[in-house]
């Protein structure tokens, strides 16, 4: 199946629109919950980045930083920019950069999805330990999806279209 | 310096080529050493100069990671500690797990660029490196082409791996946690992955294929 221009550029706006939306949620929302002996704590994306820099660990709680808030938001951001000035010509060399480095950056915002399912996965020690995914965790997912499709379904030819032969 | 070689907008004689990138018209040039050819649109590099370049570093990098990659699923990658319970953890557990908690788009995210994607990836350019070193033209070559494509953006297996060593840092502040054989590999396939996509050059591809009659 062979997508119009149009098509792509709708569908692009449509998901990065979602994406914004859902971006609110899936960071106010709890992403995981750990019980430790009994205790448990709910962890949103940044309060298990607080928890990494109060445990003294700043070089890491950057990196989740960065790759699960920062990444995420810059890419809605960048997108964002780059549809609103389709079928224009202003700064089309900058958003072919901004386009390709959507696309390299993309992935680095599933480290929380990764972090998720590795938890999961030791956190079965019944009343000992357990960690269990929250609704959080589906919209973060969401996002990320979103981030990636609307960024593959955009190809960068669409940014040089001319406002003549745009669809 | 290399030198940009690419011009549109005229139409002089030669083959015309479009730009990977904004797909404009570019006059194809051969281009000799330290030149390549540029479209002047975009600025997206068209071709390079190959000379004695082969493709048989991304074949053998992507069929060590493939092995990589079956090691890195059967072996436990870390085991976690609480009160003298251990539980151990392969990369299809988290999947598993999140299957069982009802998560399961979580669950389908993971498996694809943990496990799936990763494999197809190394796997579809395993199969053009060699077809392409051994200069034989396997069957539906231009499909594994296009899978690899697919697959690359996908295979987020370096992600994976910071991942872990993140988890392993936070699990330290609650309990013991130790790495086990599978960690190493997870690591190797992360690695692999990434000289492999960086080794697998589609012009070297496109000109091995050109050569064995393939049409492209």
């Amino acid at each position: 199946m062979r997508m119009s221009d149009r098509f792509r550029v709708d569908l692009a706006r449509a998901l990065v629109v979602t994406g914004a939306l859902l971006y609110i949620p899936s960071n106010v929302l709890p992403v995981m919950t750990m019980t430790i002996v009994g205790k448990s704590e709910p962890l949103t994306v940044l309060g298990g980045v607080k928890e990494l820099w109060d445990s003294g660990l700043p070089l890491i709680a950057g990196v989740v930083f960065l790759a699960s808030f920062v990444v995420p938001f810059l890419k809605l951001a960048t997108l964002g920019w780059i549809l609103s000035l389709h079928g224009t010509d202003r700064h089309r060399q900058r958003r072919n950069t901004m386009h390709a480095i959507v696309h390299r950056i993309g992935s680095w915002s599933m480290i929380d999805i990764f972090l998720l399912s590795v938890l999961a996965a030791v956190g079965q020690l019944g009343a000992l330990a357990s960690v269990t995914a929250e609704s959080g965790a589906i919209f973060f997912c969401i996002v990320m999806v979103t981030c990636l499709l609307a960024a593959e379904i955009y190809k960068p030819r669409l940014i040089w279209e001319t406002p003549t032969n745009r669809p | 310096m290399n030198q940009a070689l690419a011009s549109h907008g005229e139409l002089p004689e030669g083959k015309w080529i479009d730009c990977p990138n904004c797909e404009a018209p570019c006059l194809e040039k051969e281009p000799q050493a330290g030149e390549e050819l540029r479209c002047s649109r975009c600025g997206t590099t068209i071709l390079e100069y190959i000379g004695k370049k082969t493709l048989q570093p991304s074949m053998a990098l992507s069929i060590a990671g493939l092995f990589a990659l079956l090691l890195a699923n059967t072996s436990p990658v870390l085991s976690f500690d609480v009160a003298g319970r251990v539980q151990s953890e392969h990369i299809i557990t988290g999947v598993e797990e999140l299957l069982s908690q009802g998560y399961w788009p979580i669950a389908i995210l993971v498996f694809l660029a943990g496990i799936l994607a990763p494999a197809l990836h190394l796997g579809s350019v395993a199969y053009v490196s060699t077809a392409c070193c051994l200069n034989l033209p396997f069957p539906r070559i231009r499909d594994v082409i296009r899978l690899a494509a697919w697959a690359e953006p996908w295979n987020l297996m370096p992600v994976y791996a910071i991942a872990t060593v993140v988890s392993v840092v936070k699990l330290r502040m609650l309990g013991g946690v130790e790495w086990e054989f599978g960690a190493r590999w997870v690591l190797g396939v992360a690695l692999f992955s990434l000289f492999a996509q960086q080794t697998f050059d589609m012009r070297l591809v496109r000109a091995r294929l050109e050569n064995m009659g393939v049409a492209s």
